[in-house]
């Protein structure tokens, strides 16, 4: 596989579609906003400050996917024949799912005007909704399907779970949770050998956020032996874990609360939570 | 005392046992929390308590030691609910007894408040328009600060 947007130099070159066939083209990208309980329920009710979200977010979008030439270095200007820009309220994820699909007949895929759609119309969502909260996190963008031109079509597929590298752990101990809604903990199939290890458990809404319950990091991935070198190894095992700087979550080390300068040693259990919220 | 339970409890019972056979007790304070059918949302259905088994005790074990410190208690019962609870459930019980009803009634509001911000369990409500996790409010925070300032 070359990258034709690299010249026999090496150097940025805009590729040369004059001699590529006119076919139908169409794009679909999508990606998602993470928010509050709070800030999804005003926006799904109508009440932020900002007014109309969604219909803002879906003519930014469509503007954007218009302009992606002016953004993108190496991005022909296309007369696209079709842009939309869909919303999808997600309650249990807590966030908005968007997507958006652009079509044309012409001699480049449209792959970039669909991305930048998705990207600009999260980013618009985030400026509407930034009044009540600044936590929001926009994650998720990729390409869905392409259709048409010479390298064919491309429906994304879920990614096998061994390519993300993690240790995580389902099977074994009794759930924490007490009730329904727990799941999205994978095993991927690592199975921890007799090396030092730490037990990192992640609770209550991170754990769904995260999608991992339980995961065995030996000590000597650690860079540093404490809870920031912690950070540093789940984020290189798995993208994830950069959902730990999302928001305010708490850890603690062997069930007492903990800080980022705690120092680990083998067999200690570490737990990582959002802000309590019983009584 | 200290429990974590999924059963229900009785508030009269409870302050029955802690009372028994006392003569030095001359108040008892108790505070029950309810699951209301409002909160972040209109229209909640039930929601599901999820706690953090044995950190949970131990923290509410320090919460209580931090009150005795304070006040001259001569009695506490702690019980806190885990599970799916219904509006109208009782959530939490929290009794103090001591000699007198000022200590009762501010280490009673101190246990709750240090309970709210620091014992580790975590609502997830269920409503007619979906499910989510209860957010944090600084109400809880500034209700606890309040302490704070009243020990320095």
């Amino acid at each position: 596989m070359t990258l034709t947007h690299l010249n026999a130099r090496g150097e940025a070159s805009m590729v040369d579609v004059g001699d590529k066939a006119t076919t139908r083209r169409e794009a679909t990208a999508s990606g998602a906003v993470y928010m509050a309980p709070g800030t999804l329920a005003l926006l799904t009710d109508g009440k932020l400050p900002k007014g109309d979200v969604l219909a803002t977010a879906r003519i930014a979008g469509i503007q954007a996917a218009k302009r992606t030439h002016e953004l993108i270095p190496l991005c022909h200007q296309l007369a696209l024949s079709s842009v939309a820009v869909d919303f999808d309220i997600d309650d249990d994820q807590g966030c908005v799912r968007v997507s958006a699909s652009c079509r044309l007949a012409g001699r480049t895929g449209v792959e970039m005007e669909a991305l930048t759609a998705v990207s600009v119309a999260c980013l618009t969502l985030y400026d509407m909704c930034k009044a009540v909260d600044k936590d929001m996190e926009i994650g998720e963008i990729h390409l869905d399907t392409k259709v048409g031109g010479r390298s064919g079509s491309y429906q994304r597929g879920d990614r096998p779970a061994e390519s993300r590298g993690a240790v995580v752990s389902a099977a074994g101990e009794a759930p924490i949770v007490t009730g329904p809604g727990m799941g999205g903990e994978m095993d991927l199939g690592l199975v921890p050998g007799a090396e030092p290890c730490v037990r990192v458990k992640c609770l209550a809404e991170l754990r769904e956020r995260l999608g991992i319950g339980e995961v065995v990091v030996p000590l000597e991935r650690l860079p540093s032996a404490d809870i920031a070198g912690l950070k540093t190894a789940l984020k290189a095992m798995d993208e994830r874990f950069a959902r730990l700087d999302q928001g305010r979550v708490l850890c603690a080390v062997n069930q007492v609360m903990a800080g980022e300068g705690t120092h680990l040693t083998s067999e200690d259990e570490v737990a990582f939570f959002p802000p309590v919220t019983g009584g | 005392m200290i429990r974590v339970q999924q059963e229900p409890f009785d508030a009269g019972l409870e302050q029955q046992a802690l009372v028994a056979g006392r003569t030095d007790i001359g108040a008892v304070v108790s505070f029950t929390g309810l699951v209301r059918d409002f909160n972040e949302r209109p229209e909640v259905e039930a929601l599901t308590l999820e706690h953090y088994p044995g950190m949970t005790e131990a923290s509410l074990a320090e919460i209580i030691e931090e009150a005795r410190q304070r006040w001259p208690l001569t009695g506490v019962t702690l019980i806190h609910r885990i599970g799916r609870l219904t509006p109208g459930d009782p959530i939490v019980l929290v009794i103090v007894a001591s000699a007198h009803r000022r200590d009762a009634f501010e280490a009673c509001e101190f246990l709750m408040d240090y309970l709210k911000t620091r014992a580790p369990f975590w609502k997830k409500e269920h409503t007619t328009s979906g499910d989510y996790w209860v957010a944090e409010r600084e109400q809880d925070h500034a209700d606890a600060r309040r302490w704070e300032v009243s020990a320095s």
